[in-house]
């Protein structure tokens, strides 16, 4: 059913007094009419505009700055505006704020002064009527919240209960599962055991004489007391050795999993994982130069200028700027210098995420690096990764001359990307 | 009797290998380093740093530029084609209080294309939609905490026009702080394309 307003109303109070006659046998109806037409009056009688259009006015127009309680946003809360400034002089200052300090009314120019002198945005295109149903709006909604406080206070309250309650059960899932990993692994190590004494001592063990313990020694007296045994466990011992000093050696060079302890404990997690702000939006040089950049303090206080100022933390980047003084920040990805590599050429021409080399960043407290930016890394990807050579004319003819005499795509390898002066020079 | 002595003395040495090599490693140690001297620039580069540098101050690589000096980014100075190619050095000496003087004289040098609209979407996106919101309505994810992130539809900012907006994105208004550093002025012109869109389209 569509409602438009006044006209429905008054079509409605005609049939009650039409039906009012026959009350004793339309009770129901009857009722059903009383009911629609007090909840119209009382909506009427509340408030004189629009509450619902009122609604999306407000918060198209009003709510970054105003919130309809009495709590103060960047301008002052709403609650019970109605009662401070008549609707005249609301309609006026919604209308032209500054005409309204320069003409020096008592009350604006002290809001103004209250507010450090920052001037309300004018709304010249909210009419009169729209004015209204905003505050009809507003008294609405005070009206609403402890019904909806009361609403929404149980399932929260249940909800925390859950939560406190499924680590737990996960804890002794996971504590069952070691013990029979244990179990199973005592049992193993006892079946070969025996299996072992048995083929050394070429005789069957007498059997279930001597306790468990007992009898894992003497199987295991005789295995160690047997040259060949001994020696094999030796060379499997040696070979290790050697595979781990090689492997060392490998890692000579390589930071995999350097996660350093920043002097600010910025947390990526909440920046660039929580509130999706761009990477971009602080690491400008990704898309323009070579390096990503560490972003410089002016764009903390970006945000920071205004928000989350009492932060210890945060505090740290005033005393940097206070006193001039750079803050030193420790390098994570510290590429050789014998090896070039260039942000903007990867991020705008590749179109690669910056988590495909970075890892989950947005999920990281303290940045750590993921991949081992070794040759072997960077030539992996180059051999792999197909050039995006769709809608660029440049590459029209070697994608034809590439076709000729090879089958797969056009990869970076195919144009140039394992020369060694690339990066080597 | 010697090879078994000489197998215990093996094997006693591998144990102790296998115990250095196999605990984990202090994340706040960048390992060894081969050849340090390949790996550390010659030149002083402004990202790696490594000793304090010798004459600048506080030891920094980096030095500030000579106090007075205008910053000169984008280098292109022609816009469109043909007949109607503008030049603009786009260096405007307008102080940060006098939005007025923006509003009067600023207007957007570079033509309204289909790319350039493209380009100020992604700049957008970059930029400003955290607070913004992606349909220009100040709902961005920041936007809910930061308040006072306005509606590009709503009252006076519907209307607002290129050079008001090229203004706010250089030296910030009210509660938005300057993004001059962020973007060069080539960049803020097509952001300031794409902002006019987002004022016209219905939500």
């Amino acid at each position: 059913m569509k409602y438009n307003g006044p006209l429905i109303m008054n079509k409605q109070r005609k049939k009650t007094s039409f039906f009012s006659q026959k009350i004793v046998r339309r009770l129901p109806l009857f009722t059903f009419l009383v009911v629609v037409l007090g909840l119209s009056q009382a909506l009427a009688q509340g408030t004189e505009g629009d509450a619902a259009k009122g609604e999306t006015l407000f918060k198209n127009n009003c709510a970054s700055c105003h919130k309809v309680t009495a709590e103060r946003s960047v301008g002052p809360g709403l609650k019970g505006i109605t009662e401070r400034r008549d609707v005249p002089w609301l309609v006026k200052w919604i209308h032209n704020p500054s005409a309204m300090i320069a003409s020096g009314d008592e009350y604006a120019v002290k809001i103004y002064n209250e507010y450090n002198k920052v001037q309300m945005t004018s709304f010249p295109n909210l009419s009169e009527d729209d004015i209204k149903g905003i505050l009809a709006y507003i008294e609405q909604a005070n009206a609403a919240p402890a019904a909806q406080a009361e609403a929404t206070g149980a399932p929260a309250a249940g909800g925390a209960t859950a939560q406190a309650g499924a680590p737990s059960d996960l804890f002794i899932l996971v504590l069952v599962a070691l013990l029979v990993v244990m179990l199973l692994v005592l049992g193993v190590l006892l079946v070969i055991v025996t299996i072992l004494s048995k083929a050394v001592g070429g005789e069957t063990t007498e059997g279930s004489e001597g306790t468990f313990m007992t009898r894992l020694r003497t199987s295991l007296t005789k295995v160690a007391g047997n040259s060949v045994v001994r020696s094999a466990t030796i060379w499997v011992f040696v070979l290790l050795v050697v595979k781990a000093t090689i492997d060392g050696a490998f890692n000579v060079g390589v930071q995999q999993g350097y996660a350093p302890k920043q002097p600010i404990a910025f947390s990526h997690k909440l920046h660039a994982g929580d509130y999706k702000i761009d990477c971009n939006y602080c690491h400008t040089g990704a898309s323009r130069s070579r390096s990503a950049h560490i972003p410089s303090a002016n764009i903390c206080m970006n945000c920071h200028g205004v928000i989350k100022k009492e932060s210890p933390e945060i505090q740290k980047i005033y005393e940097a700027i206070e006193n001039d003084r750079p803050i030193e920040w420790v390098r994570v990805h510290n590429l050789p210098d014998l090896a070039y590599f260039n942000h903007a050429q990867h991020v705008n021409v590749g179109g690669l995420q910056c988590q495909q080399c970075h890892g989950e960043i947005e999920k990281m407290e303290v940045v750590q690096q993921r991949s081992s930016l070794t040759m072997g890394w960077c030539i992996d990807c180059h051999r792999k990764t197909d050039v995006n050579t769709k809608g660029n004319a440049y590459y029209d003819n070697l994608v034809q001359l590439h076709g000729q005499e090879n089958k797969g795509a056009l990869k970076v390898a195919d144009i140039g990307g394992l020369e060694c002066s690339k990066c080597h020079y | 009797m010697k090879f078994t002595n000489l197998y215990k003395g093996i094997g006693m040495m591998g144990m102790v290998a296998m115990a250095f090599t196999s605990c984990k490693r202090d994340t706040n140690n960048p390992g060894l380093e081969f050849a340090p001297n390949m790996y550390q620039s010659v030149g002083y580069e402004p990202y790696r740093q490594v000793e304090n540098h010798p004459i600048n101050p506080m030891g920094l690589n980096m030095r500030e530029p000579v106090a007075g000096t205008v910053a000169r980014r984008n280098y292109a100075t022609n816009f469109g084609n043909g007949d109607s190619t503008r030049v603009d050095l786009m260096i405007y000496n307008v102080p940060k209080d006098s939005i007025g003087i923006s509003e009067r004289t600023l207007t957007n040098p570079i033509p309204l294309t289909e790319q350039s609209l493209a380009e100020g979407k992604v700049l957008y996106v970059r930029y400003c939609q955290h607070c913004h919101g992606a349909t220009g309505a100040g709902d961005g994810t920041v936007g809910g905490v930061y308040q006072g992130v306005p509606n590009y539809k709503g009252g006076a900012y519907q209307t607002m026009n290129s050079g008001h907006i090229f203004h706010v994105i250089t030296h910030g208004k009210g509660r938005m702080w300057p993004h001059g550093s962020q973007l060069n002025p080539e960049e803020r012109w097509k952001v300031v394309h794409y902002v006019h869109q987002l004022q016209k389209e219905d939500s």
